[in-house]
């Protein structure tokens, strides 16, 4: 089920950051106490860059940094300050004498060198062979925004962004817990980029952060560059078209997982962390349904499940119907689809796939553009083609409203990513329909069945809570049960502790 | 009793599941046309000879589960290999592999001539099959977690069509339900063992049995998919014999699919065009289990990868389509089927079960004999 | 395995094209929505159908095609053999015969629809007084449509309980049953109009007689259950109670509406069948003049008596009329098959049972309102 080739399953145990309990390799250099000897190494080690500052602090001490990654501020006015305020003839001394909470020392190279990339100061003093590193990194990172992917009407509006710090600071923000438990990875080789597994000790089951924790540490990658790449290889599937863990930007979202007892992660760099193991349908629950009251919650839950459906499955029965099985079509229905379609010369096949590839056109147009532009694109995009392809005759007008029904429908899906699969397998779908009408949709349904059914999420069965059935659970996934009745958490991550509280009777309010 | 099925607890399935691989193999092909075969003697009895087949049902299965439960976790190759001993054993196992590979392919040769005569007349034999063949391959190599799967869905999925059948009630009299039991018994019987071949898909327990997680519970679930089987084939008989008239229903072919043309709503007509499709959902569970089952057997047999079985058996079928060629020949299969599994499904288990019973008696009074010695 | 599979996909694909089947595309088929068979000058059979085309030019027509052969299907290639579209029967509505047709025998054509299955089975069957090629043909100033129209006329009348049901289903039913023959509305041409006027009456699939339109709502009494039907009668002098009013006039009109009836059905001697006929209707009374004084129970009740009287008069004429012609259109034959243990009834031995059947026939009618003034 893992990712085969070529993230070959090595055993680097990159678990552990700080590399001293490596056993040393020839290669490695060890420091030296002379001072240009020292700087001449680091220099040969970093390549020499241009941003590479070189700093005397009479009467023996030597600062080397890189000029764009430390913190100026912190640099004047705790470092160098300090250090020319202060009397210092050790190492120790150093370290006593800097206000800075992450400070280390160490006399080999690598280390050394990996410091400094991470934006470290190195203080060395001549005649000492250790060096000390100040970690002042300056952090660049937009500030805080909405959501733009995820957007939701009542609820937080705030989105992560691309700093982990920042992340894992909104996710404390709602779990304020001793229980969140928080491990972190460095993930490629060349790119040496942080990961945060987070859980909460006490609900999520230790198989799963077992499986997930071996999972990360096997991959050898030399680069991650985003979230969604990271999911994409630590998937169960990787050949399904069908995401298996969640990306949200949203913190609420990923709290709420993490409440009920499943797995998050979060990439520095990416403003997107991933939550798994995450259930076929949850793909389709917002957030925001556990905001509004109940009655509207369900009613807006079943309005989206009907549009997946309705997306997938109205343009290929159109086509089947059209192509092949004229029978069932209603009789007053005959003389419109009909007479809308005499000027159309393709087959129904070819006609919808056309439109289908002209939705898809613009909605990738608008993708690329900015958003002003491209949201001019599908407007005028829209009207200016749809109405001159029905006049032209390329296309029947009954038609081009489920096209246009089916593509709107597809977007009212809460993840962006099972959006696009919702509007991929449709044309499959369609060009089954246009070659063996009813029998091609159902030939292609089966196929997506059984395919689901096949697909796991973190071992959780991807399908849960349909199968294997959980009727308390079903219920609640495809209507949204009142509160005093969702007093369990779900079981797609078999969490430890199963009741979120102990379930009350319902009283009724004049009581 | 050295050849016990030995399973982790992950590999095996929840009891509540087993009512739908058994409600789910049971309906298949045979509910589109059974009606006829059946009223072919009991005439306008033909309800009571459903039930008759229903009852029977639950006997054969309690018999099973009793034969069953003697050997703790083992499934009927185990058995029949420990009761005959290895060589007839095994020569029985091979009768029940052929078993299953006729009743596969036969569900498939039926599923075709059912596409074939309403809906697609020109479409080919070979590639109805390959497609459906393709789809089973894909569930079987997902394994049996998959395969009970799509058991599942296949009757949550297909529960709307029961509805359906309050539809032809508006056509329907009361009058040609009596006067009640006006064929003798031996009609009566002769029309419930015309439902053999419908009502046939129970057999799978015998081989899903060691999967099963609480074995206690086995019996309770299995009985409640036979009722509900059989509640659902007395339904549709009870409606096509009200439905139609008996020179009408002698000639109709596939009677439950006629019964659903009558069917339409506001932004859909004839039904049955839409039923028939679907009906591939509905033998999905039948195909697959089947092919399972044959495969349990086989490793039993001989040493073979799933997916080298898998593909001979699915080559075999396909090969096998293109040799029945027209309705008589199915028609004719059908009849063998059904003349086979009387003895396989029915009669056997029975058998099975009291020579198991003599046989346990026997041994038990050995031990006590070689105790006392 | 897993090496191979790519190859196994790149040999699947031809299949696609290979398995392709043939396209029925709504725009490029002449749908045929009624057809009707009369009795062929040349060869056996003639039917003329109603196709509707869609064309670009002229946004849609219907053909009316008329063509000999010895079978429907026959038919259905010189049919093509005349049109521009590939003519297809799967959104046929109407079939149509011909009188002399269907006093000749009916049964062929049944069966030829009801084995294909891409035939309706809710398709409606009738009879064209004359021939129906000249009905078909004939220039209608405001009918486009005739197949449409047709169907439309006897689908309104059939929902709205004016005229009896005769789907291929229940044709089809009543032929292969005992006890039980079939019926069929008349079709006919009414100057610019087309009309229902009557009701063919079959023994043994052969047409033998006609009843009124007028009669019609006798027939679903005795067959079935009303749910909401209307009716006019006429009281006749000698049916007016003597002192409903003072002035006695030669006849009453009286209209209903709302109907709804239950019918109970049993037979009492087997040997010579007798049957009890019990029906009870529920109506509200919307016309009736000379004016009445419903408000007075009494007046009511007499007025109720009269019209179960007359309804009951009516309902024997009927029966007795089809009994003359052996034709049991009222299921009569079912309820004694059903009735009877080991009757072993066929046609012929019903029809002979039928003849000297008896039925005694009451009807209860209650009046349950009359309108918003009385």
């Amino acid at each position: 089920m893992k990712f085969p080739l070529p993230f070959s399953k090595s055993k680097h145990n990159k678990e552990k950051a700080p590399e001293e309990t490596a056993a040393p390799r020839k290669d490695i250099g060890m420091m030296t106490p002379l001072k240009m000897d020292f700087v001449q190494l680091i220099k040969d080690a970093t390549q020499d860059p241009s941003d590479l500052i070189v700093k005397d602090i009479p009467p023996n001490i030597t600062l080397i940094y890189i000029d764009n990654l430390v913190n100026d501020q912190v640099l004047t006015d705790h470092v160098i300050s300090n250090l020319q305020k202060k009397s210092v003839d050790t190492p120790d001394s150093i370290k006593a004498a800097l206000s800075i909470p992450e400070i280390n020392a160490s006399t080999r190279l690598d280390v050394i060198v990996k410091s400094i990339v991470t934006g470290s100061v190195l203080i060395h003093m001549e005649g000492h062979s250790q060096v000390i590193m100040a970690n002042i990194p300056k952090l660049e990172s937009r500030s805080l925004s909405t959501p733009e992917n995820e957007s939701q009407v009542i609820g937080a509006q705030v989105g992560f962004n691309e700093s982990l710090s920042t992340n894992i600071s909104l996710i404390r923000r709602y779990i304020v817990s001793p229980d969140l438990c928080n491990e972190k990875f460095i993930v490629g080789r060349r790119t040496n980029i942080s990961v945060a597994l987070l859980y909460i000790n006490g609900i999520a089951n230790e198989q799963m952060v077992n499986t997930l924790r071996q999972r990360i540490t096997d991959l050898d990658v030399d680069s991650l560059l985003d979230s969604a790449v990271l999911s994409e290889m630590i998937d169960d599937n990787s050949m399904s078209a069908f995401p298996q863990m969640l990306l949200t930007e949203r913190p609420d979202r990923f709290c709420d997982g993490l409440i009920n007892g499943k797995l998050g992660i979060v990439v520095d760099g990416s403003s997107m962390a991933i939550v798994c193991p995450q259930s076929f349908i949850e793909f389709f629950q917002s957030r925001e349904d556990q905001n509004l009251r109940w009655q509207i919650a369900t009613f807006s839950r079943l309005l989206r499940f009907t549009a997946i459906l309705l997306s997938v499955f109205l343009t290929p029965i159109y086509v089947g119907a059209l192509t092949f099985h004229y029978e069932v079509i209603p009789q007053a229905f005959l003389v419109p689809l009909s007479e809308s379609r005499a000027l159309v010369p393709f087959p129904p096949v070819f006609e919808a796939l056309l439109l289908e590839f002209i939705i898809e056109l613009l909605r990738e147009a608008g993708a690329r553009l900015p958003t002003k532009i491209g949201q001019t694109i599908g407007i005028v995009g829209g009207i200016v083609i749809g109405t001159a392809a029905v006049q032209a005759g390329i296309t029947s007008n009954i038609l081009l409203i489920f096209v246009a029904l089916s593509a709107l429908a597809s977007f009212t899906t809460p993840s962006y990513m099972m959006g696009n699969v919702i509007r991929l397998i449709r044309f499959p779908i369609i060009i089954l329909a246009g070659f063996w009408g009813f029998y091609g949709i159902m030939l292609a349904f089966c196929f997506i069945l059984i395919h689901l059914l096949r697909q796991t999420s973190l071992g959780a069965p991807y399908l849960s809570p349909f199968y294997p059935p959980r009727l308390k659970g079903l219920a609640n996934s495809i209507i949204r049960l009142p509160y005093p009745l969702t007093s369990k958490r779900p079981e797609v991550a078999r969490p430890v502790d199963k009741e979120k509280y102990k379930p009350e009777p319902i009283k009724p309010e004049n009581s | 009793m050295n050849n016990t099925i030995q399973l982790s607890p992950k590999d095996m399935i929840n009891a509540y599941l087993l009512f739908f691989v058994v409600h789910s193999t049971q309906i298949g092909v045979g509910v589109h046309g059974f009606q006829r075969i059946v009223y072919q003697d009991a005439k306008h009895d033909a309800w009571i000879s459903v039930l008759l087949a229903g009852l029977a049902t639950h006997i054969v299965a309690f018999c099973m589960i009793k034969t069953l439960e003697v050997y703790g976790s083992n499934d009927l190759y185990g058995i029949q290999q420990d009761v005959y001993g290895k060589w007839i054993g095994n020569f029985l196992n091979s009768i029940y592999i052929l078993y299953c590979f006729v009743a596969f392919f036969s569900v498939l040769r039926n599923y075709i001539e059912v596409i074939q005569a309403w809906i697609f007349p020109g479409i080919s034999t070979w590639f109805l099959s390959i497609t459906l063949l393709l789809i089973i391959i894909y569930a079987f190599t997902g394994g049996l977690r998959v395969m009970v799967g799509i058991s599942f869905f296949s009757v949550i999925l297909a529960i709307w069509v029961i509805p359906m059948l309050v539809f032809p009630l508006k056509f329907s009299t009361m009058d040609s339900l009596f006067p009640i039991l006006e064929v003798n018994i031996i009609s009566l019987l002769k029309g419930a063992h015309s439902m053999t071949f419908t009502i046939i898909g129970f057999e799978i327990l015998n081989i899903i049995y060691p999967f099963i997680k609480d074995k206690k519970k086995t019996s309770k679930y299995t009985h409640l998919a036979l009722l509900s089987t059989t509640f659902i084939y007395l339904s549709i008989m009870l409606v096509s014999i009200m439905y139609y008239t008996e020179g009408k229903l002698l000639k109709t072919v596939w009677a439950t699919l006629t019964l659903f043309s009558f069917i339409s709503f506001p932004f859909m007509e004839r039904f049955e065009f839409v039923a028939v499709c679907f009906w591939m959902l509905i033998i999905l569970p039948n195909l697959c289990l089947y092919l399972w089952a044959a495969y349990r057997g086989m490793i039993r047999l001989v040493k073979v990868s799933s997916t080298k079985f898998v593909w001979i058996f699915s080559t075999l079928a396909f090969f096998g389509t293109l040799m029945v060629q027209t309705r008589p020949q199915i028609n004719t299969m059908n009849t063998y089927l059904g003349k086979a599994a009387f003895y396989i499904v029915f009669v056997y288990p029975v058998l099975l079960y009291l020579i198991t019973m003599l046989k346990k008696k026997f041994t038990s009074q050995k031990e006590q004999n070689n105790e006392k010695i | 395995m897993k090496k191979y599979r790519f190859y196994f996909i790149i040999l699947f694909l031809p299949s696609l094209l290979i398995g392709c089947v043939e396209t029925n595309i709504l725009d490029r088929v002449g749908l045929v929505t009624l057809v009707g068979y009369d009795v062929g000058k040349e060869e056996r059979m003639a039917t003329t159908s109603a196709v509707r085309e869609v064309n670009p030019e002229f946004q849609s027509n219907v053909e009316v095609v008329t063509t000999e052969n010895s079978t429907s299907k026959g038919n259905r290639v010189k049919t093509n053999r005349k049109l521009s579209k590939k003519v297809v029967v799967g959104q046929m509505r109407v079939v149509l015969f011909g009188e002399e047709l269907a006093k000749d025998d009916i049964h062929r054509y049944i069966d030829a629809h009801l084995e294909n299955p891409t035939v309706s089975n809710s398709l409606y069957m009738a009879v064209a007084e004359g021939e129906v090629a000249p009905l078909l043909e004939y220039e209608y100033q405001n009918i486009d449509d005739i197949g449409q129209h047709i169907f439309r006329l006897l689908e309104q009348n059939i929902e709205q309980e004016n005229m009896i049901s005769s789907t291929l289903h229940e044709v089809g039913r009543d032929l292969y049953s005992e006890g039980e023959d079939i019926f069929m509305p008349i079709i006919k041409r009414e100057e610019e109009l087309v009309e229902l006027s009557g009701i063919a009456i079959f023994k043994n699939g052969k047409m033998v007689s006609s009843l009124r339109p007028e009669d019609t709502f006798y027939v679903k009494l005795i067959g079935g259950n009303y749910k909401s039907g209307t009716f006019e009668t006429i009281l006749t002098k000698e049916e007016i109670p003597d002192d409903l009013m003072k002035n006695k006039p030669d006849e009453i009109p009286i209209a209903f509406d709302a109907l709804t009836s239950e019918k109970e059905l049993k037979l009492i001697n087997k040997n010579t069948p007798e049957f009890d006929l019990n029906i009870t209707i529920k109506t509200r009374l919307t016309e009736i003049y000379p004016d009445v004084n419903i408000g007075d129970p009494k007046t009511v009740k007499k007025l109720e008596e009269a019209i179960s009287k007359n309804l009951s008069r009516e309902i024997s004429r009927v029966i007795a009329y089809c009994q003359s012609v052996e034709s049991d259109i009222f299921a009569f034959g079912d309820k004694y098959r059903s009735s009877v243990r080991n009757s072993k009834l066929t046609k012929e031995k019903w029809h002979e049972l039928y003849k000297n059947m008896k039925v005694n026939v009451k009807v209860d009618l209650t009046i349950l309102r009359s309108g918003v003034f009385e």
